[in-house]
Protein backbone atom coordinates (compact mmCIF):
# COMPACT_ATOMS: atom_id res chain seq x y z
CA UNK A 1 0.00 0.00 0.00
CA UNK A 2 2.90 2.25 0.95
CA UNK A 3 5.07 1.60 -2.12
CA UNK A 4 2.09 2.38 -4.60
CA UNK A 5 0.85 5.73 -2.77
CA UNK A 6 5.07 6.93 -3.42
CA UNK A 7 5.03 5.95 -6.63
CA UNK A 8 2.11 8.05 -7.34
CA UNK A 9 3.31 10.88 -5.29
CA UNK A 10 6.76 10.64 -7.62
CA UNK A 11 4.92 10.56 -11.24
CA UNK A 12 3.00 13.27 -9.59
CA UNK A 13 5.79 15.42 -8.61
CA UNK A 14 7.76 14.70 -11.89
CA UNK A 15 4.40 15.73 -13.63
CA UNK A 16 4.00 19.00 -11.53
CA UNK A 17 8.23 19.40 -11.97
CA UNK A 18 7.28 19.34 -16.73
CA UNK A 19 4.71 21.96 -15.69
CA UNK A 20 7.57 24.54 -13.65
CA UNK A 21 9.66 24.07 -16.92
CA UNK A 22 6.69 25.33 -18.89
CA UNK A 23 6.76 28.21 -16.37
CA UNK A 24 10.40 28.73 -16.53
CA UNK A 25 10.66 28.38 -20.21
CA UNK A 26 7.59 31.06 -20.96
CA UNK A 27 8.25 33.32 -18.32
CA UNK A 28 8.29 37.02 -19.13
CA UNK A 29 11.29 38.44 -16.77
CA UNK A 30 14.46 36.73 -15.58
CA UNK A 31 12.97 36.22 -12.15
CA UNK A 32 10.02 34.05 -12.85
CA UNK A 33 12.75 31.66 -14.38
CA UNK A 34 14.24 31.58 -11.16
CA UNK A 35 11.35 31.21 -9.11
CA UNK A 36 10.40 28.03 -11.43
CA UNK A 37 14.07 26.69 -10.70
CA UNK A 38 13.84 26.75 -6.93
CA UNK A 39 10.10 24.76 -7.35
CA UNK A 40 12.18 22.35 -9.74
CA UNK A 41 14.70 22.26 -7.09
CA UNK A 42 12.11 21.30 -4.14
CA UNK A 43 10.34 18.87 -5.70
CA UNK A 44 13.48 16.86 -7.03
CA UNK A 45 14.71 17.10 -3.41
CA UNK A 46 11.77 15.56 -2.89
CA UNK A 47 11.71 13.03 -5.33
CA UNK A 48 15.20 12.14 -4.06
CA UNK A 49 13.92 11.82 -0.73
CA UNK A 50 11.37 9.30 -1.69
CA UNK A 51 13.29 6.89 -3.64
CA UNK A 52 15.51 6.78 -0.67
CA UNK A 53 12.64 4.95 1.55
CA UNK A 54 10.90 2.68 -1.59
CA UNK A 55 14.91 1.65 -2.45
CA UNK A 56 15.88 1.10 1.04
CA UNK A 57 19.30 3.30 0.80
CA UNK A 58 19.58 5.81 2.70
CA UNK A 59 22.53 7.17 1.71
CA UNK A 60 20.64 8.74 -0.49
CA UNK A 61 19.63 11.73 2.13
CA UNK A 62 23.16 12.73 1.64
CA UNK A 63 22.76 13.94 -1.77
CA UNK A 64 19.68 15.60 -1.09
CA UNK A 65 21.50 17.61 1.77
CA UNK A 66 24.04 18.81 -0.89
CA UNK A 67 21.48 19.26 -3.80
CA UNK A 68 19.83 21.46 -1.45
CA UNK A 69 22.95 23.44 -0.51
CA UNK A 70 24.10 23.27 -3.95
CA UNK A 71 20.61 24.74 -5.53
CA UNK A 72 20.68 27.73 -2.26
CA UNK A 73 24.57 28.83 -3.25
CA UNK A 74 23.34 29.02 -7.25
CA UNK A 75 20.31 30.95 -6.61
CA UNK A 76 22.23 33.70 -4.51
CA UNK A 77 24.74 33.47 -6.74
CA UNK A 78 22.16 34.25 -9.93
CA UNK A 79 20.58 36.98 -7.89
CA UNK A 80 23.35 38.79 -6.98
CA UNK A 81 24.51 38.82 -10.97
CA UNK A 82 21.34 40.00 -11.31
CA UNK A 83 21.39 42.87 -8.84
CA UNK A 84 25.17 44.13 -8.41
CA UNK A 85 26.48 43.19 -12.44
CA UNK A 86 29.24 40.98 -10.98
CA UNK A 87 29.38 38.27 -8.52
CA UNK A 88 32.68 38.16 -7.27
CA UNK B 1 -0.45 -0.28 10.43
CA UNK B 2 -1.77 3.49 12.42
CA UNK B 3 1.51 5.00 11.82
CA UNK B 4 1.07 4.00 7.64
CA UNK B 5 -2.27 5.71 7.88
CA UNK B 6 -0.76 8.50 9.82
CA UNK B 7 2.29 9.05 7.36
CA UNK B 8 -0.26 8.34 4.03
CA UNK B 9 -2.36 11.36 5.20
CA UNK B 10 1.26 13.40 5.92
CA UNK B 11 2.62 12.45 2.13
CA UNK B 12 -0.38 13.01 0.43
CA UNK B 13 -1.30 16.21 2.18
CA UNK B 14 2.59 17.45 1.29
CA UNK B 15 1.96 16.22 -2.08
CA UNK B 16 -1.89 18.36 -2.42
CA UNK B 17 0.51 21.43 -1.20
CA UNK B 18 3.05 21.20 -3.68
CA UNK B 19 0.02 20.95 -6.61
CA UNK B 20 -1.16 23.86 -5.08
CA UNK B 21 2.16 25.70 -5.54
CA UNK B 22 2.56 24.51 -9.15
CA UNK B 23 -1.07 25.49 -9.46
CA UNK B 24 -0.29 28.84 -8.17
CA UNK B 25 2.82 29.03 -10.01
CA UNK B 26 1.31 28.90 -13.17
CA UNK B 27 -1.53 30.85 -13.02
CA UNK B 28 -0.93 34.10 -10.87
CA UNK B 29 -0.35 36.96 -13.40
CA UNK B 30 2.96 38.76 -11.81
CA UNK B 31 6.27 37.67 -10.39
CA UNK B 32 5.16 39.02 -6.86
CA UNK B 33 2.21 36.43 -6.42
CA UNK B 34 3.73 33.67 -8.00
CA UNK B 35 6.83 34.50 -5.57
CA UNK B 36 4.18 34.29 -3.16
CA UNK B 37 2.37 30.72 -4.15
CA UNK B 38 5.77 29.38 -4.22
CA UNK B 39 6.89 30.17 -0.45
CA UNK B 40 4.27 29.51 1.38
CA UNK B 41 3.33 26.14 -0.30
CA UNK B 42 6.68 24.69 -1.18
CA UNK B 43 7.68 25.02 2.84
CA UNK B 44 4.27 23.87 3.62
CA UNK B 45 4.59 20.33 1.57
CA UNK B 46 8.16 20.00 2.02
CA UNK B 47 7.71 19.76 6.25
CA UNK B 48 4.70 17.52 5.55
CA UNK B 49 6.57 14.90 2.96
CA UNK B 50 9.48 14.91 5.26
CA UNK B 51 7.35 13.97 8.24
CA UNK B 52 6.00 11.28 6.53
CA UNK B 53 9.38 9.99 5.43
CA UNK B 54 9.96 9.97 9.39
CA UNK B 55 6.99 8.44 10.66
CA UNK B 56 7.85 5.58 7.96
CA UNK B 57 11.96 5.67 8.08
CA UNK B 58 12.25 4.64 12.31
CA UNK B 59 15.89 5.23 12.56
CA UNK B 60 17.41 7.82 14.33
CA UNK B 61 20.41 8.74 12.24
CA UNK B 62 18.13 9.10 9.14
CA UNK B 63 15.32 10.90 11.47
CA UNK B 64 18.52 13.37 11.99
CA UNK B 65 19.21 14.13 8.57
CA UNK B 66 15.75 14.31 7.61
CA UNK B 67 14.91 16.86 10.56
CA UNK B 68 18.67 19.07 9.46
CA UNK B 69 17.31 18.72 6.03
CA UNK B 70 13.73 20.19 7.20
CA UNK B 71 15.63 22.83 8.88
CA UNK B 72 17.83 23.79 6.16
CA UNK B 73 14.74 23.99 3.79
CA UNK B 74 12.41 26.24 5.97
CA UNK B 75 15.31 28.90 6.50
CA UNK B 76 16.50 28.50 2.46
CA UNK B 77 13.16 28.98 1.39
CA UNK B 78 12.75 32.52 2.98
CA UNK B 79 15.96 33.96 2.42
CA UNK B 80 15.79 33.00 -1.41
CA UNK B 81 12.18 34.49 -1.23
CA UNK B 82 12.91 37.83 0.03
CA UNK B 83 15.98 38.10 -2.01
CA UNK B 84 14.26 37.41 -5.64
CA UNK B 85 11.55 40.12 -4.29
CA UNK B 86 14.55 42.62 -3.59
CA UNK B 87 15.83 41.94 -6.58
CA UNK B 88 12.52 42.15 -8.72
CA UNK B 89 11.82 45.61 -6.47
CA UNK B 90 15.04 46.91 -7.29
CA UNK B 91 15.35 46.47 -10.94
CA UNK B 92 11.65 47.96 -11.72
CA UNK B 93 9.61 44.51 -12.67
CA UNK B 94 6.18 46.03 -13.27
CA UNK B 95 3.31 44.62 -11.53
CA UNK B 96 -0.16 43.92 -12.67
CA UNK B 97 -2.86 46.31 -13.35
CA UNK B 98 -4.49 47.37 -10.54
CA UNK B 99 -2.15 46.55 -7.33
CA UNK B 100 -0.87 49.64 -5.90
CA UNK B 101 1.74 50.03 -3.26
CA UNK B 102 2.20 52.85 -0.45
CA UNK B 103 4.72 54.94 0.46
CA UNK B 104 6.78 53.78 -2.59
CA UNK B 105 10.48 54.79 -1.80
CA UNK B 106 12.39 53.23 -4.43
CA UNK B 107 9.90 54.21 -7.30
CA UNK B 108 10.01 57.89 -5.89
CA UNK B 109 13.84 57.91 -5.73
CA UNK B 110 14.12 56.91 -9.02
CA UNK B 111 11.62 59.23 -10.19
CA UNK B 112 13.67 62.06 -8.38
CA UNK B 113 16.90 60.82 -10.09
CA UNK B 114 15.57 60.85 -13.82
CA UNK B 115 14.37 64.04 -13.60
CA UNK B 116 17.64 65.24 -12.31
CA UNK B 117 19.95 63.51 -14.42
CA UNK B 118 19.11 61.66 -17.13
CA UNK B 119 16.49 59.69 -19.10
CA UNK B 120 17.48 56.36 -17.31
CA UNK B 121 17.02 53.39 -19.51
CA UNK B 122 14.51 50.60 -18.68
CA UNK B 123 15.90 47.47 -17.29
CA UNK B 124 13.17 45.10 -17.47
CA UNK B 125 11.61 43.75 -20.47
CA UNK B 126 8.57 41.97 -19.01
CA UNK B 127 5.20 43.06 -19.43
CA UNK B 128 3.61 40.94 -16.47
CA UNK B 129 0.67 40.14 -18.23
Amino acid sequence: MMTTLMYSAVVGLIIISLFSIARAYSGPTVLDRVVAMNVITTNVVMIILIFAYIDKSYYYIDVAFVFVLGAFIGTLCILKLLREGHII
Amino acid sequence: MILQIIAAFFLMGGFFFLVVGVVGLLRLPDVYTRMHAMGKCDTLGTGMVLIALMLLIGDITNITKLVLIGAMIATINPVITHVIAKTAYNRGTPMVEGSFLINDYVASQRRRRRSQIEPATVKEGGEGS
